[in-house]
C-alpha cells in the first residue's frame, strides 16, 4: 500500500510517515502543497493524507485539482481548524475522512486503514480469502486461524493483492504501489517476493496470470 | 459656560413634523400680517369713499354761508329727520352754542368738533365723533372764510356703522378666502415635505433591510445631499465585514500555529516513554483543550452584531450529510434531509454549519442507523424563527442528563470542554444569535435536538 504524506510541518511530517511505514506501508512525502499536488497527480497512490494549511497551494486547491483530474484515491485530511465549516469545504472538495489536530499517530493509522479498506470495497477489518485471512487492524494473515510470520514486504504484497481480490493486478501495479517512487521499477523482485510468498502460505491463493499478472481468487 | 437650554420637544420629533410645524407656523403669520395689511387698505379706501360723499354736503352748505343765505340746508332730507345720525352744524370753533347752526335732525344738540389744530382755511379734515345718542359718527370738517378774514367751519357726519359693516363683511370674506388658501398651502406643504423627504424614508427602509438580513448593502440612486450617508453606511458594513474576517482568519491562523506542534509534541512523547511523556501528553491536552475552548468563543463572539446576512438551510444541510456519509461510510448510514428549500438562517453560514455540524456529528455517532434532520417554521409574520431538529435512532441520553450537556459559557475549570458531545458550543452559538438549543428523546428512540434560531421558511 503506497501513502502520500503533504505535511508542512517537518516533525510532524517526520512522525506521521515514520508510524506508516512501521506498519508497513510505503510512503512519499512532500512539504508543500505544489510538490503534494505533482506527486498525487503523477503517482498512483492507495491513501493520501493532506494537510490543509498548507504553502505555496493550499490543501483545498490540491484536492480539488486531484479530484478534477479524476483522482479518486481516498483522501484524508488533517486540519488545525476543527470548525465544521473548514471541514465542509475540504469534504465538499472530495475529502473522505478527516483528523483533527493535535492528533495521536495510532488514530491516523487506524483512519488511514479503514480508508484503504473502504476503497477497495472492503467494509470490516478482516479480509477472507478461502482459508487466508488477512486482519488489516493487526496488520498480520492467518492461515485456518494460524497467524503467519511475513516480512514487511511480503505482508505489503499479500495485503495489496487481497484488498483487491478478484481483479488482476499486473507487476508494474504492484510495483508502483509497492515501492516509493525512487525505487528501480525494472527488477524482478516482485516474483521473488510472490514466490516466498506462496511457499509461507503453503496455500494456493495467488495464481499467476501469465504475461497479464497475478490474482488473488475470490473465493480461493 | 452657557447653560444648556432644555431642548424641546420638537426637535426630537420628526424632520417631517420639524418641516410641517415650521411651515405652517410661517404660512400662518404671512396670511394673518396679509390679511391685516389688506382689511387696513380696505377700511381707508371706504373710508374715503363715504368722506367724499359727506364733503358734497359740506361744500353745498359752505356756498350757502358764503352767498349769506339764512336758512341753510343740505341736499338729504336724512338730515331734517330727528337724531338720523345725519347731522352737519356750520359755526366758528370756539364760538359759543348760539352762534352755531346746526341741522334739524341734531333737534339743538351740537356734536364736537374734530380734534386737533386749526386748519388751513379750504383744507379738509376727517375724523370720529360720538353723536348725540352716543353712536359712532364719521365726520368731515372744512374750514372757509367768510369775508374780512372771518372764518367758519362747516362738519357733515353720518353714521359709521355702514364703514364698519362694510369692512366687516371684506374682513369676514378676505378670512374665508386666506382660511382656505392656508388650508391648501398646508396641504401642498404636506405633499412636499412626503415627496422631499421619500429619499430618507428610502434609506432608513434600506438600513432595516439590512439589520434585518434581507439586504447586504444600501443599494439604489439617493439624491447627492444624503448619497454620501448612503455610501458611508456600506463603508462602515464593509469596513464591519472585513475587521470580522481579519479576525476569523487570525485566530484560525493561530489555531492552526499552535496545534501541529502540539501534535509534534504528544507523538514524540509517546514514542519516548517514560514520566516525561505522561506529562507532556497530559499538559498538551490540557493546552489542546483550552485553545479549542477559547478559540470557539473568541470566534462566536467576534461576530455577535454582524449585519445582514441570510444563509440557505438547505444547501448546507446537505453539504454536511454528504461530509458524514463519507465519515461514516463504514456504518451504512441512513442521513435524510427534510428542509424545504427555502428555509433560511439569519446570520452567518459558517455559525450554521457549526451548530449543524456538532449537533449531526453527534447524532451519526450515536445512531444505530438513521439520522433525521428537518427545518420547521415557528414563530409569528413579525419575528419568525426556524426549528432545525435533529434526530437520531441511537441510545438517547436520560432526561436528568440533557441539561447539563447544554450548559451554557462554563468556566474551563468548572468543567471540561470537549468532554461533552460538542452541545455546549452549539447552545452559545445559538444564545449569540438570541436563539436556543433543546434536548429531548426523539420518536425513532434516540436524541432530539431542536435548534430555535432566527430565520423563515419562504
Amino acid at each position: 500500500m503506497r501513502v502520500l504524506v503533504v505535511e508542512d510541518d517537518a516533525s510532524l511530517n517526520r512522525q506521521i510517515v515514520a508510524a506508516l511505514t512501521d506498519a508497513g506501508y510505503v510512503v512519499d512525502k512532500a512539504f508543500d502543497g505544489e510538490e503534494g499536488q505533482f506527486l498525487g497527480e503523477t503517482e498512483p497512490y492507495d491513501c493520501v493524507i493532506l494537510d490543509l494549511g498548507l504553502p505555496k497551494t493550499d490543501g483545498v486547491s490540491v484536492l480539488s485539482a486531484w479530484r478534477r483530474e479524476g483522482k479518486v484515491m481516498p483522501v484524508l485530511i488533517l486540519t488545525a481548524r476543527d470548525r465544521w465549516s473548514e471541514k465542509v469545504q475540504a469534504f465538499d472538495a472530495g475529502a473522505d475522512d478527516y483528523v483533527t489536530k493535535p492528533f495521536h499517530v495510532e488514530e491516523l493509522l487506524a483512519r488511514v486503514r479503514a480508508l484503504v479498506r473502504r476503497a477497495a470495497g472492503h467494509a470490516t477489518s478482516e479480509i477472507v480469502c478461502g482459508r487466508v485471512t488477512l486482519d488489516t487492524r493487526a496488520g498480520r494473515v492467518l492461515v485456518d486461524d494460524m497467524p503467519v510470520k511475513l516480512t514487511s514486504h511480503e505482508y505489503r504484497l499479500l495485503a495489496y493483492m487481497i484488498h483487491h481480490k478478484g481483479r488482476i493486478v499486473s507487476r508494474a501495479e504492484l510495483t508502483e504501489h509497492l515501492y516509493d517512487q525512487d525505487f528501480d521499477r525494472d527488477s524482478n523482485t516482485i516474483e521473488v517476493f510472490v514466490g516466498r510468498l506462496r511457499k509461507k502460505l503453503g496455500v494456493d491463493v495467488i495464481k499467476t496470470m501469465r504475461g497479464l499478472g497475478y490474482v488473488v481468487e475470490e473465493g480461493a | 459656560m452657557r447653560l444648556r437650554l432644555p431642548e424641546r420637544p420638537l426637535a426630537n420629533r420628526s424632520i417631517a413634523v420639524r418641516l410641517a410645524v415650521s411651515a405652517l407656523f410661517w404660512s400662518g403669520v404671512i396670511l394673518v400680517g396679509a390679511g391685516a395689511v389688506l382689511v387696513a387698505l380696505y377700511r381707508d379706501a371706504t373710508e374715503r369713499g363715504f368722506d367724499g360723499r359727506l364733503l358734497v354736503h359740506a361744500t353745498t352748505l359752505g356756498s350757502q354761508v358764503a352767498t349769506g343765505r339764512e336758512a341753510l340746508v343740505a341736499g338729504d332730507p336724512l338730515f331734517e329727520l330727528p337724531f338720523s345720525g345725519f347731522y352737519w352744524q356750520v359755526g366758528a370753533p370756539g364760538a359759543s352754542l348760539r352762534e352755531i347752526d346746526t341741522s334739524r335732525s341734531l333737534v339743538g344738540a351740537t356734536l364736537p368738533w374734530l380734534d386737533g389744530p386749526q386748519a388751513e382755511l379750504g383744507t379738509v379734515r376727517t375724523g370720529y365723533v360720538a353723536g348725540p345718542d352716543g353712536r359712532s359718527l364719521r365726520a368731515v370738517e372744512r374750514t372757509l372764510a367768510a369775508g374780512e378774514g372771518a372764518r367758519f367751519t362747516v362738519l357733515v357726519a353720518a353714521p359709521a356703522d355702514e364703514i364698519a359693516a362694510d369692512v366687516r363683511r371684506f374682513a369676514l370674506a378676505l378670512a374665508a378666502t386666506f382660511a382656505a388658501l392656508g388650508l391648501l398651502l398646508g396641504l401642498s406643504t404636506l405633499l412636499q415635505i412626503r415627496f422631499g423627504l421619500r429619499p430618507l424614508a428610502r434609506l432608513r427602509a434600506a438600513v432595516v433591510a439590512i439589520r434585518r438580513g434581507e439586504a447586504e448593502t444600501v443599494s439604489g440612486d439617493y439624491p447627492h445631499d444624503i448619497a454620501p450617508l448612503a455610501g458611508e453606511i456600506n463603508l462602515l458594513i464593509g469596513s464591519n465585514r472585513d475587521i470580522l474576517e481579519r479576525a476569523r482568519t487570525q485566530v484560525g491562523n493561530l489555531a492552526h500555529a499552535l496545534k501541529t506542534p502540539l501534535s509534534v509534541l504528544v507523538n514524540e512523547a509517546r514514542t519516548g516513554g517514560g514520566p516525561l511523556a505522561d506529562v507532556v501528553e497530559s499538559e498538551a491536552e490540557t493546552m489542546r483543550r483550552q485553545i479549542g475552548y477559547y478559540l470557539d468563543r473568541a470566534r462566536a463572539a467576534a461576530q455577535v452584531g454582524t449585519l445582514g446576512t441570510v444563509t440557505p438551510v438547505a444547501p448546507v444541510a446537505a453539504s454536511l450529510m454528504r461530509a458524514f456519509a463519507k465519515i461514516h461510510a463504514g456504518k451504512r448510514l441512513d442521513l435524510a434531509l427534510e428542509a424545504p428549500e427555502e428555509a433560511r438562517f439569519r446570520g452567518e453560514k459558517q455559525d450554521l454549519e457549526e451548530m449543524l455540524g456538532n449537533l449531526l456529528d453527534n447524532a451519526a455517532k450515536w445512531a444505530r442507523s438513521r439520522v433525521v434532520l428537518r427545518a420547521e417554521a415557528s414563530g409569528d409574520v413579525e419575528r419568525p424563527r426556524l426549528l432545525l431538529i435533529v434526530e437520531d435512532d441511537g441510545p438517547g441520553v436520560p432526561a436528568d442528563r440533557r441539561a447539563e450537556m447544554v450548559e451554557r459559557g462554563k468556566r474551563l475549570d468548572e468543567s471540561v470542554p470537549g468532554s461533552g458531545l460538542g452541545l455546549s458550543i452549539v447552545a452559545d452559538l445559538a444564545a449569540l444569535y438570541r436563539g436556543s438549543l433543546t434536548l429531548g428523546e426523539s420518536a425513532m428512540g434516540g436524541l432530539s435536538a431542536t435548534l430555535d434560531l432566527p430565520g423563515d421558511v419562504g
